[in-house]
C-alpha cells in the first residue's frame, strides 16, 4: 500500500519550495504547507505508529484534530522533546526531527507487539483486575501487584516526555469582541461577515492553517471570495492555527494559537503560541461535524482511513491514500466523496454500502466515480500486515444486522470508511447542559441554546452533500466479525472491550469510560464516543439517548501547559526591590526571596560561608553597631479624623491616648480572639498615624482595617493607603547606634531625653528629611530611620559612611533572624493563626479598658487554660545543634521518645551566649521554665538534644547577661 | 508632627529612580516594521492619592480639577493642562501632575472634605505609547482598552500576575501606568518582553 503525490494540485501547498524533514531518522521530503501526515502519505509512508496496548502497526486515520494514530514525538536541536503531536496537524518544516512512539526496538519490528497474543488476558480493565489476587498462598491479596507494579507501569502511557526545557517562547492575550465565531468553514465565515456589516467587534478562529474549512476541500465556488471579503474588514480579527478549547463561567473562552510552531527555528522576539482569554459578547458555533469510524474487524489496519480524510488530502496537499481504493459506508457523504476524488485521478474500485436502498443519486455519483456499488453490503475484515492487502465485503441485512451469506475479497491498499457524522459540540456541552441525541442524523446535537450562543453549519445538523443525498446513515456502526473491532484506536478500545464492561456492571458512559479507557486518550475519543455509546446502548437493549454522553470538559485538543502558564514565571517572576537593592548585591549580599521582596540574607567577605556571615554581623550588632535594610515592613497610613477610632477597635492595644511623636506597640487579633498580626503604630498628627507590620502584610492589614472601616460603620473618614514603598526604611542595632546617628543627623537631637523609647523625632540626614523612631519595646533595634525612597540609598549611604568609625556593618536577614531569637521577638513562625497574645507573653499589650476587635472572646476559658502552649526560650545544653520544627519531649530515650509537649518555632546559635538557642510553643510552658527537655528531631537530623527551657528574652535588656 | 514627605520640601538632592540602573535606552524586539510601541519612565511627577469624606465628592473633585487644569464637567476625571487624574474607586482618585506642591494644593483646596496622600516617592509612572500599545497592554491586562470601552482619560485599577497597576489612558495610543515603587522593575520588564513582538523603542533619559 501506497499513497503518493498527484503530478498536480493541492490546495495548499506551494510546490516550489521542497522542505526536507525526517522520521524516525529517515530523510523525507514534502512541500511548504504540507502536514507531517500529508507528506509521509505522499512518501508512501503508511504505518506511522503503534498502539498503546496490544501495540498493533495503525496508520493515518483522519486528517485534522481528530486523529487518534498518528502520534509523533518532536525532536528540538536543544533536546527538548514535544511528545503526541498530531501528525495531522503538524506542518513539515526545514530541519523538522520527529519519531514515532510506543514501539521498541522500531517502528516495522516492535517486540512489544507480542502482547496482541495475550488475547483477553488485556482486556479492558485488566490493569485494575492485577490489583486483585488470590485469597490464600503467597501471592494473596494484592501481592501480584507489588510484583509487577514498575513493570507495568513502565509499558503505561504514550510518548515520552524529555528532561530538556521547552525554550518557546509563549504569551497570553486578553480580548474581547462583540462576536466570536469558531469554526472558519463556510457556516462560520458567513455568520462573522454577518456580524461585521452590523458594525461588529469580530474574532473568528480556526484550527486549520487557512480560513474556510470543508469548503476548502470539497470545492465550494463561493468560499475565496467570502474569505477575501472577510480579510478585509478593519472590524474581523481572523486567528488561523487556532483552537479555541474550553469554555469557562460566562462567556469566556479560551484558545490556543500555534504562531511559529511550523516555522522551525522561529524569530525569538516571537511567541511561538498564545494563550488567548476571550471575552466575547456572542458566541457563534460553526465547528462541523467530524466524520466517525465504523467498527469491523481488524479496521484499525494501516490503509484504512476516513473518507473525508482522504478527500481532504487530496484536494489539500493533492496526495491521495492509494492506488486502489474502496470505499465503505453507511451514508451518502461518502458518494460526493468519492466524485471529489475521482475528480483528482483517484482509483476508486469498489464502493460497499450496508444499506440495501441508496438514493438514486448515490447510483449516478458511483457510477460516474467508476466504483462497483455493493449495496446492502458489509466489509467483515481487512487482511494483509503492517499494509492493507484486502478487504473481505459480505451481504448484509440490516434487519437482523447480521451477515447474510458468502462474502468476497476485494483487493485493494486502501479503504476509505464513512459511518456518519458527529457534530462538534464540545464547546456548548463544556459548560454543562448535556448534548441531545438525534435519531434521524444517528447524532448528538447542541443543547439548546440561552440566546448568547448560536449554531450554524453541520454543528446544528445542518449538512450540505449535494442534491438528493441524505446526512442521515443507517443506524449500523458494528459489523460483527473475527478479529479485534476496534472503537477507540488510541486507547485500543475494541466493542468487546464495551460489552464486557456491560456485563461486568459498567453501564453508565462515565463508568465505561473509566473502566475501558474508551475516550480517555490526547484525542479525547473524538472518533470513538458516538460507537462506543450505540454499541452499550445495543447491549443493554436502550437507547443512545439514555447511554448519554460523559461529560465534557477543556480542553477540547491537548494545550501545552507552558502555553497556559505564558511568560509569568522565570525572570519575569515578579520580585520586589527597595531603594537600596543595588547597593546589597554590590557588597556582597546573598540574596533571598522573603515573599515577593528580594532580600539580603548575608553579606559574605572574604570568601566566608553565608553562616559565618551572619555570625559575624550579628556579633557586630551586639558589639558595636549594624544596619539592615527594613524597607520591606509592610506601612499602612491612616489619615482623618476618625483614624484613632478605628485603630482603637482594631487594636488590642489602646491607640486614642497614644501621644503625637509617640510609638506604641499592638497585637492585632482576629475575632475570635486569636492574635493574627502584631504592629507599631505611630501617631504623627492628630489624625495621623502609620501602622507597621512585618513584611508581606500590608494586604491583609489593609483589608483587615477596611472591613472594620465600613462594617463597624462607625469610622467613615479614613484614608487607608499603603505607603510601604514611599519610604526607605533603615533600622539600626548595638550600643554604638546613637553614636552613628549623632554623627549624621542635624536639625535634631537623639539622645535619650529628646528621643526616649517610643519617642519619634524629625531631622535631616545628608540633607533629606528623615524621620527616626525608637519602638516602646525592647528589641534587637533600637532605631529607626526613615526617609523618602528615593532618597533611600543616599540616606543609607550617608550612615554607611557615618558608622564607619564603628565598624558598622550591614546585615542580613539571616542575623536578624539570630538577634530577634536571642531578644525573644515575635514572627510569623510563633504568630501562626493558632497562639493568642497570652500564649505569647503579650498580655502587657492587651488593653483590659476598652472592647476590641476579638477582646470578646480572647478569655475564654480554653484559651486561658494553663496547659496551652506558651512562648518559652529552649537552650541546648551539651553544644546540640537545634532545628526549628524540632519536637520537645520529656523522656531522654530517643527510641521511645513519647508524647509530643511543643514544638521548636526557630532556632539559631547565638553568637552571643555561644549555644544553641531557640523560641518553642511548650504545653505549660511557664511552668516548666528551669525543667530539662529534650528537643527531638527523628525524622530530618535524627538529633535529640537535652535543653533548658528558659526565660524570655535570652539577653536580658538592662545588657546583663542572658537567661541562656 | 508633619507628614515626612511633604514637610521635607525640595532638598536639592536628586530622586533617584527604581529603574535607573535598569532601563536600556534603545530599540529591542522584532523592528521588521519598526519599533512600533514606546515604553518610557516618566520622572519627577507628584503623585498623590486623594480621598473625600461622605458628602465631599463634588467638592473635592473640583479641587482636583483645578489642580490639573481639567474642566468642571470632569469631575476630576481626564488629562488636564496641568496634570491628570483619575477617580479609582468611590471617592478616590489618583493625581499626577508635574508640581512639587500637588499634595499641598490639593490638600488645602479640599480642605477638612477630604485627606490628601503624597506618594510621589511610593509609585512610578510609566508610559507606554504607540500604535501596538492597546495589543501590549492585553497582553498583560484583562481590560477592553477598546476606544469605546476605555475613553481617553479613563484610569482603572488593575493588576498583572501580582503586580498591581493602575492605568490610564492619556490618548489614542498612549497609556500612563502606575506601579509600586519596588515592583517598578517587573513591570518593566514584562512590559518590554510583551513589546518584542511588535518592536519597541526606549528613549534616553534626558
Amino acid at each position: 500500500m501506497s499513497g503518493y503525490r498527484r503530478p498536480s494540485g493541492g490546495k495548499i501547498v506551494e510546490r516550489g519550495k521542497t522542505v526536507t524533514f525526517s522520521f524516525d531518522g529517515k530523510q523525507h521530503f514534502g512541500f511548504a504547507g504540507d502536514t507531517l501526515a500529508s507528506a509521509l502519505m505522499a512518501s508512501g509512508v503508511m504505518l506511522v505508529g503503534r498502539s498503546l496496548k496490544y501495540h498493533r502497526p495503525r496508520g493515518i486515520l483522519a486528517a485534522g484534530v481528530e486523529e487518534p494514530n498518528a502520534l509523533v514525538t518532536i525532536m528540538g536541536p536543544d533536546g527538548h522533546r514535544a511528545p503526541n503531536v498530531r501528525a495531522t496537524e503538524l506542518e513539515i518544516y526545514p530541519g523538522l526531527a520527529c519519531e514515532s512512539q510506543n514501539r521498541f526496538p522500531s517502528l516495522a519490528f516492535d517486540a512489544m507487539a507480542a502482547s496482541g497474543l495475550a488475547g483477553s488476558a488485556l482486556a479492558a480493565g485488566f490493569a485494575g483486575k492485577t490489583f486483585m489476587g488470590p485469597t490464600f498462598g503467597l501471592m494473596k491479596a494484592t501481592r501480584p501487584w507489588m510484583a509487577y507494579e514498575r513493570r507495568l507501569r513502565r509499558l503505561a502511557g504514550l510518548g515520552r516526555l524529555g528532561t530538556e526545557p521547552d525554550r518557546g517562547r509563549s504569551q497570553k492575550m486578553n480580548a474581547f469582541c462583540d462576536l466570536l465565531v469558531v469554526g472558519a468553514g463556510k457556516p462560520g465565515i458567513r455568520a462573522a461577515l454577518e456580524g461585521a456589516d452590523q458594525g461588529k467587534q469580530v474574532i473568528i478562529c480556526d484550527n486549520g492553517a487557512t480560513l474556510g474549512g470543508y469548503a476548502n476541500w470539497s470545492g465550494d465556488p463561493d468560499i475565496s471570495a467570502m474569505v477575501t471579503r472577510l480579510q478585509e474588514m478593519d472590524n474581523v480579527r481572523a486567528l488561523t492555527r487556532t483552537s479555541v478549547w474550553g469554555w469557562y463561567d460566562g462567556m469566556t473562552l479560551a484558545a490556543a494559537e500555534r504562531l511559529t510552531d511550523h516555522l522551525g527555528e522561529a524569530d525569538a522576539t516571537r511567541p511561538r503560541q498564545r494563550h488567548w482569554v476571550i471575552r466575547a459578547g456572542h458566541v457563534a458555533l460553526a465547528t462541523g461535524a467530524l466524520e466517525r469510524p465504523l467498527v469491523f474487524a481488524d479496521n484499525d489496519r494501516p490503509g484504512v482511513m476516513l473518507a473525508s480524510a482522504a478527500q481532504r488530502y487530496a484536494a489539500m496537499y493533492g496526495v491521495l491514500p492509494g492506488k486502489r481504493i474502496v470505499l465503505f459506508t453507511n451514508n451518502d457523504s461518502a458518494y460526493a466523496t468519492a466524485i471529489a476524488l475521482k475528480a483528482r485521478d483517484a482509483n476508486l474500485v469498489a464502493i460497499i454500502d450496508i444499506r440495501a436502498d441508496v438514493p438514486e443519486a448515490a447510483h449516478s455519483m458511483a457510477a460516474v466515480a467508476g466504483a462497483t456499488l455493493h449495496t446492502g453490503h458489509a466489509v467483515t475484515g481487512t487482511s494483509g500486515g503492517a499494509a492493507l492487502d484486502s478487504v473481505s465485503i459480505a451481504p448484509y441485512r440490516l434487519e437482523t444486522r447480521r451477515t447474510a451469506g458468502p462474502g468476497q475479497d476485494i483487493a485493494c491498499d486502501c479503504l476509505l470508511m464513512s459511518g456518519g457524522w458527529s457534530p462538534v459540540v464540545h464547546l456548548p456541552a463544556q459548560r454543562g447542559d448535556a448534548p441531545v441525541w438525534d435519531e434521524h442524523l444517528q447524532a448528538f446535537l447542541p443543547p439548546p441554546t440561552d440566546g448568547n450562543w448560536s449554531v450554524h453549519g453541520a454543528v446544528a445538523g445542518d449538512f450540505e452533500f449535494g442534491d438528493g443525498l441524505s446526512p442521515a446513515p443507517a443506524p449500523v456502526i458494528e459489523i460483527g466479525g473475527h478479529g479485534k473491532a476496534f472503537v477507540d484506536f488510541q486507547t485500543d478500545v475494541t466493542a468487546d472491550d464495551v460489552r464486557l464492561a456491560r456485563r461486568e456492571g459498567f453501564h453508565a458512559a462515565e463508568h465505561l469510560k473509566r473502566y475501558t479507557g474508551l475516550g480517555m486518550g490526547t484525542d479525547q475519543g473524538k472518533t470513538a464516543g458516538v460507537a462506543g455509546m450505540t454499541i452499550m446502548a445495543e447491549a443493554l437493549g436502550t437507547s443512545v439517548e439514555t447511554v448519554g454522553t460523559t461529560r465534557f470538559r477543556p480542553p477540547y485538543a491537548g494545550v501545552p501547559i507552558g502555553t497556559i502558564a505564558a511568560e509569568r514565571h522565570g525572570d519575569l517572576h515578579p520580585r520586589r526591590f527597595t531603594p537600596m537593592h543595588d547597593w546589597h548585591v554590590k557588597n556582597g549580599a546573598t540574596m533571598r526571596s522573603d515573599g515577593l521582596w528580594e532580600r539580603s540574607a548575608a553579606y559574605r567577605r572574604w570568601n566566608e560561608e553565608a553562616a559565618q556571615a551572619s555570625l559575624r554581623e550579628a556579633r557586630a550588632a551586639r558589639r558595636s553597631v549594624g544596619i539592615a535594610d527594613v524597607t520591606p515592613r509592610s506601612t499602612i497610613d491612616l489619615r482623618g479624623p476618625d483614624a484613632a477610632r478605628l485603630l482603637d477597635h482594631v487594636c488590642a492595644n489602646t491607640i486614642a491616648d497614644l501621644p503625637i511623636g509617640r510609638t506604641r506597640y499592638t497585637p492585632l487579633l482576629r475575632e475570635d480572639g486569636f492574635i493574627w498580626a502584631d504592629a507599631t503604630v505611630c501617631r504623627l498628627t492628630d489624625h495621623h498615624f502609620t501602622v507597621t507590620a512585618r513584611a508581606g502584610q500590608p494586604t491583609p492589614m489593609l483589608e483587615h482595617f477596611e472591613f472594620f472601616q465600613h462594617c463597624g460603620g462607625t469610622a467613615p473618614r479614613v484614608h487607608l493607603t499603603c505607603v510601604s514603598d514611599q519610604w526607605a526604611t533603615m533600622a539600626l542595632a548595638g550600643p554604638r547606634a546613637p553614636d552613628v546617628l549623632s554623627a549624621c543627623v542635624i536639625d535634631t537631637d537623639v539622645d535619650t531625653r529628646t528621643l526616649p523609647a517610643a519617642g519619634v523625632v524629625h531631622g535631616r540626614i545628608a540633607g533629606i528629611a528623615v524621620m527616626i523612631a525608637r519602638p516602646d519595646r525592647p528589641g534587637p533595634f533600637g532605631y529607626e530611620v526613615r526617609c523618602a525612597a528615593g532618597h533611600g540609598l543616599d540616606v543609607w549611604n550617608a550612615l554607611i559612611a557615618a558608622g564607619e568609625p564603628f565598624d558598622i556593618a550591614p546585615i542580613g536577614l539571616q542575623a536578624m533572624e539570630t538577634l530577634r531569637i536571642e531578644d525573644g521577638q515575635l514572627a510569623a513562625s510563633e504568630i501562626d493563626g493558632r497562639t493568642t497574645a497570652h500564649d505569647l507573653n503579650l498580655d502587657g499589650f492587651v488593653s483590659t479598658t476598652k472592647p476590641f476587635v476579638g477582646s470578646a472572646m480572647m478569655d475564654r476559658l480554653g484559651l486561658k487554660h494553663a496547659g496551652r502552649h506558651a512562648l518559652v526560650g529552649v537552650a541546648a545544653q551539651k553544644g546540640g545543634r537545634l532545628l526549628g520544627g524540632s519536637h520537645l519531649v520529656a523522656s531522654p530515650d530517643k527510641q521511645n521518645p513519647g508524647a509530643s509537649l511543643g514544638h521548636l518555632t526557630a532556632a539559631c546559635f547565638s553568637p552571643t551566649l555561644e549555644r544553641h538557642v531557640a523560641l518553642a510553643l511548650l504545653a505549660e510552658g511557664r511552668a516548666r521554665i528551669g525543667q530539662t527537655l529534650y528537643a527531638t528531631d527523628p525524622l530530618r537530623s535524627g538529633t535529640h538534644i537535652a535543653v533548658d527551657i528558659v526565660r524570655l528574652p535570652f539577653l536580658d535588656p538592662a545588657g546583663g547577661g542572658g537567661h541562656g | 508632627m508633619a507628614d515626612l514627605i511633604t514637610a521635607s520640601g525640595p532638598s536639592g538632592v536628586p530622586v533617584s529612580s527604581p529603574l535607573e540602573s535598569h532601563i536600556v535606552a534603545g530599540e529591542f524586539g522584532n523592528l521588521a516594521y519598526g519599533a512600533r510601541v514606546t515604553l518610557a519612565e516618566r520622572c519627577g511627577l507628584a503623585i498623590c492619592d486623594v480621598q473625600a469624606w461622605p458628602g465631599n465628592t463634588t467638592r473635592t473633585a473640583r479641587a482636583i480639577g483645578k489642580a490639573t487644569g481639567l474642566p468642571a464637567h470632569a469631575r476630576g476625571h481626564g488629562v488636564g493642562t496641568l496634570g491628570q487624574a483619575f477617580q479609582y474607586s468611590p471617592d478616590r482618585w489618583t493625581v499626577i501632575a508635574n508640581q512639587a506642591e500637588l499634595a499641598a494644593v490639593i490638600a488645602n483646596a479640599v480642605g477638612d472634605g477630604g485627606s490628601v496622600v503624597d506618594l510621589s516617592h511610593g509609585r512610578v509612572v510609566l508610559r507606554l505609547a504607540g500604535e501596538k500599545s492597546r495589543w501590549v497592554l492585553a497582553k498583560l491586562f484583562a481590560i477592553d482598552f477598546a476606544l469605546s470601552a476605555f475613553p481617553v482619560g479613563r484610569g482603572i485599577g488593575t493588576c498583572h500576575h501580582t503586580i498591581g497597576v493602575q492605568i490610564q489612558r492619556v490618548d489614542r495610543q498612549t497609556f500612563d501606568l502606575l506601579a509600586h515603587r519596588s515592583l517598578a522593575r517587573a513591570l518593566w520588564d514584562a512590559l518590554t518582553r510583551a513589546g518584542e513582538e511588535v518592536g519597541g523603542r526606549v528613549p534616553d533619559r534626558t
